[in-house]
């Protein structure tokens, strides 16, 4: 077993347990130890919170690295929010100057931060310390001819000089962990867009994520592949929203990834809190049979 | 202070901006841009804003100093998206998503955020969390077998944050 200390964020544990449920679940059978960190509070979300003070901002972000560095860990994190955090603040405090100013803060609490824990997000984690061969073979009943339209976000891939998981232009650890569990990934004309949460504006967002969900209706795919909590809402109930106000019947479930990863594990379609979902990937059901004989 | 530049006038910089913004982290970058445009043409929030929010533009707004434009109520700063695309495609590495929440942190400072920002700082600040623990979401928790939500060590994350000015802050 290999150990990682798990930097869990607050959209993942309060607004979606299942899906924390499903990364403890999955983990474990590829042989992940996890270790929880003690203390942990928000990453601080890379939109708002940095929005009001950035010193501030990487104060607390480099205070929950130094969890993990005191015991000697890396940590990995399922929110691509999260990993946009603490991923940047370990390439900003490389600068010894403001590492020092950031220390300064640390040390009204008696802490330093080191630098010493490296940040994965939970799919580069899969991808490189256990291998795409060994989640397919955790897979007891491969989602054969399962369309899944892939959805990256932003922060999982960009900035790539600090996020260094894959090429933003064509990234593939989606589709290749899609494609390990025996299901087909679909690369949608607009894959690339953003779920536009962060602006504050309606019509953007808005426009956006119709042309967005246009272009995944046209692929018929099963469900949405997703890798970010807060994408997840925006197509759930986002979708909902967006199908209203253009008035188009669009209703492609997003499912987030190690949900579909445990199902394909053999956790039953029941116990992984898809009925919560206000879109369900029903078409998950049909694999059940399969294992369940 | 407030001064729309008229074409006849000729333009004035406000060096007490540039000063403020220079001091913010990555707040000084924009002095490498070089108005190439490569930042526009991935930007979403410039597409489906007609070219109303436009990252180029902003950061020749900031060379000129043009501080007013940008620093006050209702800004369009909060349009953007935060996707990085633009911190992407910078040959120059002005990062301008960066600039642009080093604005972001000027606003805050004059009490000029929106107020669903306000309402997610408020929350972090007093919980330590973006969603605030409930015994609905440790019900919830129960029922995947998960333990119920940890507490956050609020007195140490609040000696963290610093005075509106940035340093000092509560010793």
């Amino acid at each position: 077993m290999k150990k990682f200390a798990f930097f869990p964020g607050c959209l993942i544990p309060a607004r979606h347990p299942a899906m924390e449920f499903a990364i403890r679940a999955t983990l474990e059978n590829l042989e992940i130890e996890i270790v929880d960190l003690e203390g942990a509070s928000c990453c601080p979300d890379p939109i708002y919170f940095k929005s009001k003070d950035k010193v501030s901002w990487l104060a607390v972000a480099a205070r929950n690295l130094t969890l993990a560095e005191d015991l000697g860990l890396d940590i990995f994190t399922n929110c691509s929010g999260c990993t946009a955090t603490l991923s940047e603040t370990y390439h900003l405090l490389q600068d010894q100057e403001l590492r020092d100013r950031v220390n300064q803060r640390l040390a009204r609490i008696d802490r330093e931060y080191r630098g010493t824990s490296r940040v994965r997000h939970i799919a580069t984690l899969v991808r490189d310390e256990v291998g795409y061969d060994k989640v397919r073979e955790s897979v007891v009943r491969p989602l054969e001819g399962l369309k899944v339209a892939i959805h990256y976000g932003c922060h999982l891939l960009k900035p790539s000089r600090i996020m260094q998981v894959d090429n933003p232009d064509n990234p593939e650890v989606m589709e290749k962990l899609v494609e390990a569990l025996g299901a087909s990934p679909v690369r949608h004309r607009n894959w690339y867009l953003c779920c536009g949460k962060a602006c504050q504006d309606e019509q953007i967002p808005n426009q956006m994520m119709h042309d967005l969900l246009d272009s995944v209706r046209e692929e018929e795919a099963d469900v949405l592949g997703m890798i970010c909590p807060t994408c997840f809402g925006q197509f759930d109930h986002g979708q909902m929203k967006i199908a209203k106000l253009f008035e188009k019947d669009f209703s492609t479930p997003p499912v987030y990834y190690f949900q579909l990863l445990a199902f394909a594990q053999g956790v039953p379609y029941d116990k992984l809190g898809l009925e919560r979902q206000r879109f369900k990937p029903v078409a998950l059901q049909r694999f059940e049979e399969v294992v369940a004989g | 202070m407030a001064s729309q530049p008229d074409k006849n006038d000729v333009v004035r910089v406000d060096f007490a901006f540039k000063r403020e913004l220079a001091e913010k982290v990555e707040g000084d970058l924009a002095s490498y841009c070089y108005q190439c445009g490569a930042c526009v043409g991935d930007c979403p929030a410039t597409t489906y804003s007609d070219g109303a929010f436009n990252p180029r533009e902003i950061m020749l707004m900031v060379l000129y100093g043009l501080g007013d434009e940008l620093i006050r109520e209702g800004s369009i700063l909060w349009d953007c998206t935060n996707c990085y695309a633009c911190h992407e495609r910078c040959p120059q590495q002005v990062k301008p998503v960066e600039v642009i929440i080093s604005m972001k942190n000027m606003l805050a400072d004059r009490g000029f955020a929106p107020t669903s920002a306000e309402k997610v700082i408020k929350t972090f600040e007093e919980t330590g969390r973006t969603v605030p623990p409930n015994p609905a979401i440790d019900k919830q928790r129960a029922k995947f077998g998960l333990p119920p939500l940890p507490p956050v060590p609020m007195d140490e994350i609040s000696k963290l944050f610093g005075t509106a000015n940035g340093e000092g802050g509560a010793e």
